[in-house]
């Protein structure tokens, strides 16, 4: 018995987070910095900053294929060879598909990293604040539940993670995406910029701004002491990045965190649930098995995070059963994996320039180009449909060579490529409405190889989608076709939600526990030792890439847990 | 020598990539190791040919000396349907042994090959503008650009 309770007592923290990635990384820094014990939990392998980052240096010719993914491996992976980013160059950080199984009860794409850093090391790296605008929304709209925070609650743990994750914008005055503490942006090009000046001049009311993003223009002092550097403007971010360029977990917050002397990270361990102990009230603890030994063992704690992203926060908690709560941790309400939802990126939009036929541009854009924020029904409802999009916005002066003919004509044309006419896109994030029908639940017999039961997964597009899509190849086309360009074509997709991977909820934060799983502090309303501060949290999702609001929730919902343990509530 | 150089040594390098050569070793087989496909020597003494003729020797190096035959053959190989396959093998296989000049001219006019001589071309064009000569020599490709300039004048 005593070998046991020491055992235990070797498995104990003061808190334990569940996930290494972009959120599960910030709660780790901001607990062990405020010198709380940490486990992190992750259940794919480690991957150090950039010891494994295998094709980070490699020249497009030392690609087996030159970075396309072969056939049988396409076709044995319908899902994720769906993802822009499934490549020779980073198709080690992705989940194949049968790996690791899903339900799918409509058609959902979901795209997972399993490994330390998780999605970070992958993400699109576009950061924009929300505003009351969107916190409002819901109330305003009459849909979901009111948002239990406004702006004024994130706004300064906006401020804290943008300093230390190092994030690049204008300061651009919009009342619909807030300014934060930027380093310089990165330019619009001159055809960016003259559409930029075209809609201004013909929609006043409609904005393009120079995209913000997650990479270090210019490091500061906090960023070179995390062992970053500048940008390099490489562009290879999925590769993993040797210069810290970018944000994520592996280059910035897990080694911050380790730094504390406080931080274990435990990879190869799969969480099958929380466990909350009847007589005590609260959860105590995390159930893993351990991928290596197949071995289920249990890690104890004050304080739980839960970051394994949105889907499978959702899994773990409705997985977590116990006397108290027989439908999932915290589940009370019955909205536990309810109202999940996504962003509509089911559009974009192409077209030619003619002008500047005497400019091109030079070296490589970390931002990407241009953001568009939302400008439908900002401040009270204008059209047949509900809420709207942002659009990013890029332009871009391609390089071509003649490839008709054969011999020495074609080497020749091949080896004197001729500028093309500049080419500009676009491409739509839409809000989409959370519906009691966007659903995640427990398969009742499939299980995976760890034996923890899969997701299943009803999360579609509505009517709603269907018109805002029209809005925006009609209303993009018509400031296009203001702007001079030509050769206009809309591309409709057909693909499925979970591609945009920005599934939303589940678990969503509320004013009232009846309809609702979290409170304004991203705490469990019926079990407040538990903290969920990734995308399972989200009430309604906005038209901004969602992860910096992630970042924030975890910084600031770790503020408020650790002040409860020192008044002893926690 | 170290067991590294050893290795370096016995691979065969295809527009900058080390290819493996293949384990079989009989005289008659194709140079590389490959999975799904079959070639013989011959052919693929052809097809070194052919994408010779679509990017010949010049003052600069042709599409045979960069190896971007055997490049095509490990793309056909790995990331092709069985149907392409299919497509390009027969079409090698019937003018394995017709490798003059004007057997080559003839390949490339006769609408039967259309289908294969497309995906032929498109892999040699693909493996020579992504080879490490063109892209050290002649296109050169930044991989650390370290900077990015949005409106540069075009040099006339």
């Amino acid at each position: 018995m005593a070998n046991l309770n020491a055992d235990a007592q070797a498995r104990s923290y003061d808190a334990i987070v569940i996930g290494s990635g972009i959120s599960g990384g910030w709660a780790a820094k901001e607990l062990t910095e405020k010198g709380l014990k940490t486990l992190v939990l992750e259940r794919g392998r480690d991957v150090q900053h950039i010891k494994d980052y295998p094709t980070t240096n490699l020249y497009p010719w030392e690609f087996e294929h030159r970075g396309e993914m072969p056939y049988a491996v396409q076709q044995a992976n319908p899902i994720i060879n769906r993802c822009y980013a499934f490549h020779e160059d980073a198709a080690h950080f992705f989940v194949k598909d049968q790996e690791h199984p899903y339900v799918q009860e409509k058609p959902f794409d979901w795209i997972r990293g399993y490994q330390v850093g998780g999605k970070s090391l992958l993400w699109a790296r576009q950061t924009q604040r929300w505003s009351d605008l969107d916190f409002t929304g819901p109330a305003r709209d009459g849909f979901a539940v009111d948002w239990p925070i406004r702006y004024a609650d994130i706004a300064p743990w906006y401020d804290h993670v943008e300093r230390f994750a190092g994030i690049a914008g204008n300061k651009d005055g919009l009342p619909e995406l807030p300014d934060g503490e930027f380093l310089p942006a990165y330019p619009l090009n001159i055809v960016e910029k003259y559409f930029q000046q075209s809609v201004a001049k013909n929609f006043p009311q409609r904005k393009v701004i120079s995209a913000r993003c997650a990479h270090l223009s210019k490091p500061n002092q906090i960023h070179i002491d995390q062992g970053r550097v500048q940008c390099q403007n490489r562009t290879l971010c999925q590769r993993g990045c040797p210069f810290g360029g970018y944000f994520s977990s592996n280059s910035s917050t897990l080694p911050w965190a380790a730094k504390t002397g406080n931080l274990t990270v435990r990879p190869h361990s799969i969480v099958e649930s929380i466990i909350y102990d009847d007589e005590k009230g609260k959860a105590v603890g995390v159930r893993v098995i351990d991928n290596e030994t197949k071995d289920a063992i249990d890690f104890y704690a004050r304080v739980i995070f839960v970051n394994a992203a949105a889907l499978n926060t959702n899994l773990i908690l409705l997985n977590s059963k116990s006397k108290r709560f027989p439908e999932g941790l915290g589940n009370d309400s019955g909205v536990l994996g309810k109202y999940v939802a996504f962003h509509n990126y089911s559009a974009r939009i192409s077209a030619e320039y003619e002008g500047y036929a005497d400019f091109k541009t030079e070296g490589r854009n970390p931002a990407g180009g241009g953001y568009i924020p939302r400008f439908r029904n900002l401040h009270s409802q204008e059209t047949d449909y509900l809420r709207g999009y942002a659009a990013g916005f890029s332009a871009y002066r391609p390089s071509n060579s003649d490839k008709a003919g054969l011999g020495k004509s074609l080497k020749e044309s091949l080896l004197n490529p001729k500028l093309g006419r500049w080419q500009v896109g676009s491409h739509m994030m839409g809000e989409t409405i959370p519906k009691e029908s966007g659903t995640v639940s427990l398969d009742r017999s499939l299980k995976d190889a760890w034996g923890v039961p899969q997701l299943k997964i009803a999360v579609a597009y509505d009517e709603n989608d269907e018109k805002m899509k029209k809005d925006y190849i009609a209303t993009m086309t018509d400031m296009f076709t203001q702007a001079g360009f030509t050769n206009i074509q809309a591309n409709v997709s057909s693909q499925a939600p979970g591609l945009d991977i920005h599934e939303m909820g589940g678990a969503r934060m509320g004013l009232d526990p009846k309809t609702s799983i979290l409170n304004k502090w991203n705490q469990v309303h019926s079990c407040p030792n538990v903290f969920v501060t990734d995308g399972a949290s989200m009430t309604s999702t906005a038209t901004q890439n969602p992860s910096l609001t992630y970042m924030a929730f975890a910084a600031r919902a770790v503020d408020y847990a650790v002040q409860e343990m020192k008044k002893g509530n926690l | 020598m170290n067991r590294r150089t050893a290795i370096k040594q016995l691979m065969i390098v295809a527009g900058g990539l080390a290819l493996l050569p293949s384990c079989r070793g009989s005289v008659g087989e194709a140079s590389i190791a490959l999975e799904n496909i079959q070639i013989s020597a011959a052919e693929e003494a052809f097809l070194g040919d052919l994408v010779d003729a679509i990017i010949p020797e010049t003052d600069s190096p042709g599409a045979k000396s960069l190896n971007l035959h055997l490049f095509v053959l490990k793309m056909l190989d790995d990331c092709h349907s069985p149907e392409d396959q299919q497509l390009v093998i027969s079409a090698l296989k019937k003018n394995a042994d017709a490798n003059s000049p004007t057997a080559i001219e003839a390949f490339l006019k006769e609408s039967a090959y259309v289908e294969a001589l497309a995906i032929i071309k498109r892999r040699t064009i693909q493996g020579y503008l992504n080879s490490e000569y063109v892209m050290k020599n002649k296109l050169k490709y930044e991989l650390i650009p370290g900077r990015y300039l949005g409106e540069v004048k075009v040099q006339a």
